[in-house]
């Protein structure tokens, strides 16, 4: 009797934790094939390159905790991306009063992280007003606001941002970059919000038993809207990371950044079905998935089997999740 | 009874489909103005962008109307896009393929059709499929570019190779071309390759990455410019810029103002106006009943190099 329970505090430990045992074997492996990998340099550059997936993880994981999910945030991303650069280089004009609005670097950041916010609105009501479902609603997202993108930039990249503007992707502070405080901030706000605050409680409500938090009295449409908003704005942050760090609005940004959030997301243990998941969990999700990328180019591994290695990943990540749901 | 009555009416559908179809074949158009459609592989690259647009504004030009297709990268989708560019009645198809073998079927359907095809940049590896085809010679430019990497490393040094997408043609056309001419000279190491998806991003997280394990470097190959711009951002920022040297492939304008700057090596300028206009013109010299159009029209790419970037600077 007394076994058994030990063997079972055991083995919920080793659940809680699986992630981060996945990680350190992952670096562990990595550090005896190259001594590079745990220089502070490489791990700086490991933080700061997946600093962008980390802002889109957080909305996604609050998406997938509310049982939905978000296909849309590369292109909103992209989007915001073009328009933060956009507003920055030519600023606004209005030909009906004749005027010409220029806009600050502060300015055309909110800029951006308004539309990317108004874009996750629009995800959100089309979901909770129109019931439309989350995966063909942010589906249909995906395509409209990549169409806008292509639309405000003719297809072309907007480049020469400025030296000002890098620094948010470019610059350091107190030895870390920059892109790396903003992803910190968002995490400690975003554990904030689950752990701490009635919205929290409200998303893992909804996401555990919809109807039985419907009946409890929760506003489901505002809660969902506000999800997606979050998701949308966090998305946008995300653009202007990528942005800046590049000195330049590529149209084609973000393609196939859902992917890699959604997959950030289920190998940090959250629960596709919604409910169950932390933020801390899809950080290591992120974590891990930026190791990987990076280890395999310091091993100089094909990139024909990085895909493959990539794709079994994330397999082996469900296949163990779902293992211990059956349980 | 009522299923009768349902069926009859399929019938008669599907029988005036057939009716109408034939008798659109067959009758044949009394206008001057024909319709010609633009069929692009991606346009999510501004390279393909000029391409279409060139190629519209080229018809548009000559009197005919021209619309874009955007294939997305994809084959099937391409494949759609010539059924429906069939149906509607157009004239010529200029065409950016997806796959040099995967769209053949596509241009198959069109001749069958008796609708001209004529190809753009990318080959199809097929003869006597497409009308002609309009080609940029990707191989050539790299072994010109891959002669230049050789003269201005002096024959020996450790570099990078970022090529593009993995299942493209044009990434192994212009991997292939390069190393044709590098790999003769043994002192110049290959240190990392690695994929950059023909894409500025990626290209920069790659050779963060690739500067951490390999710092000392001479030189790196991009497949594309974009990727070239990705890959001197990373340099920029491990403060290597003035010491690696950086060779792109296309001729965007970025790269051609970079160049002017001393701050990228070398790009093969690829000229898809006009590749555009003379698929254009062929177009509209096979509605005035020529047949004979060479199989296939090598538009060469040039090496810019500081010495001569000056006459590629866009007023």
């Amino acid at each position: 009797m007394e076994k058994s329970t030990s063997i079972r505090n055991y083995r919920d430990i080793l659940i809680k934790f699986q992630s981060l045992l996945a990680l350190v074997i992952l670096c562990f492996v990595l550090a005896m094939m190259t001594d590079i990998f745990f220089t502070s340099s490489n791990m700086l550059n490991v933080m700061r390159q997946i600093s962008v997936n980390i802002c889109i993880s957080v909305g996604m994981t609050l998406v997938i905790l509310t049982g939905g999910i978000d296909l849309s945030v590369g292109s909103i991303l992209a989007l915001s991306g073009a328009l933060t650069a956009g507003f920055l280089k030519f600023g606004l004009e209005l030909p009906f009063f004749d005027t010409f609005i220029g806009f600050t670097i502060f300015g055309a950041v909110l800029i951006g992280i308004l539309s990317g916010t108004a874009l996750g609105t629009f995800n959100g009501l089309a979901i909770t007003v129109f019931r439309v479902p989350p995966f063909v609603a942010t589906l249909a997202m995906l395509t409209i606001a990549r169409g806008f993108t292509m639309l405000y930039t003719k297809g072309f990249p907007i480049s020469g941002l400025g030296q000002n503007y890098a620094f948010i992707g470019t610059g350091w502070l107190l030895g870390i970059p920059v892109p790396v405080w903003i992803a910190l901030t968002v995490v400690a706000i975003a554990f904030f919000v689950t752990n701490k605050t009635r919205l929290g409680r409200y998303i893992y409500a909804i996401g555990g038993n919809e109807s039985a938090a419907q009946l409890s009295g929760i506003n489901i449409r505002k809660i969902k809207t506000i999800v997606y908003a979050i998701a949308g704005g966090l998305a946008a942050l995300g653009g202007i990371i990528v942005t800046s760090r590049l000195d330049s609005a590529q149209p084609n940004a973000g393609a196939s950044y859902e992917l890699d959030a959604i997959a950030a997301v289920v190998i940090g243990g959250t629960s596709l079905s919604g409910g169950k998941g932390t933020i801390g969990g899809t950080v290591l999700g992120a974590i891990i998935i930026g190791v990987l990328n990076n280890g395999l180019v310091l091993l100089n591994v094909s990139p024909f089997w990085q895909q493959v290695i990539k794709g079994f990943v994330i397999l082996l990540a469900i296949i163990i999740d779902k293992s211990n749901t059956r349980k | 009874m009522i299923s009768n009555v349902k069926n009859f009416g399929l019938f008669l559908i599907f029988i005036s489909t057939f009716i109408l179809f034939h008798a659109c074949k067959q009758k044949p158009r009394q206008r001057d103005t024909k319709k010609i459609a633009v069929v692009i592989s991606t346009l999510n690259n501004p390279w393909f962008m000029v391409l279409a647009e060139s190629a519209v504004k080229e018809a548009e030009s000559l009197g005919h109307e021209a619309k874009i297709f955007d294939s997305q990268n994809s084959t099937a989708l391409e494949a759609d896009h010539f059924e429906n560019a069939i149906v509607s009645g157009y004239d010529a198809i200029l065409f950016n393929p997806t796959d040099s073998d995967g769209s053949i079927s596509n241009i198959q359907q069109a001749k069958i059709a008796g609708i001209p095809v004529f190809c753009m940049d990318r080959e199809v590896n097929a003869k006597g499929v497409a009308t002609s085809q309009i080609l940029s010679d990707s191989y050539s430019g790299c072994v010109a570019i891959g002669k230049h990497f050789v003269k201005s490393l002096d024959k020996k040094g450790r570099y990078v190779e970022i090529i593009g997408m993995v299942g493209d043609n044009n990434t192994w056309n212009r991997s292939s071309g390069f190393h044709s001419v590098v790999d003769n000279y043994p002192d110049l190491i290959m240190v990392a390759q690695q994929s950059g998806e023909f894409d500025r991003n990626k290209s920069m997280e790659v050779m963060e990455s690739i500067l951490q394990a390999q710092p000392d470097i001479d030189a790196v190959f991009c497949g594309n410019d974009p990727m070239a711009m990705g890959a001197y951002q990373a340099l920029v920022a491990a403060g290597l810029e003035d010491k690696v040297k950086v060779f792109g492939f296309d001729g965007a304008s970025e790269v051609i103002t970079s160049i002017q700057d001393g701050k990228i090596q070398a790009t093969g300028m690829q000229f898809p106006e006009l590749m555009a206009k003379t698929a254009a013109a062929f177009a509209d010299q096979y509605f005035r009943g020529e047949r004979e159009f060479p199989e296939k029209t090598p538009v060469s790419v040039e090496l810019v190099t500081e010495e001569n970037v000056r006459f590629y600077i866009e007023n």
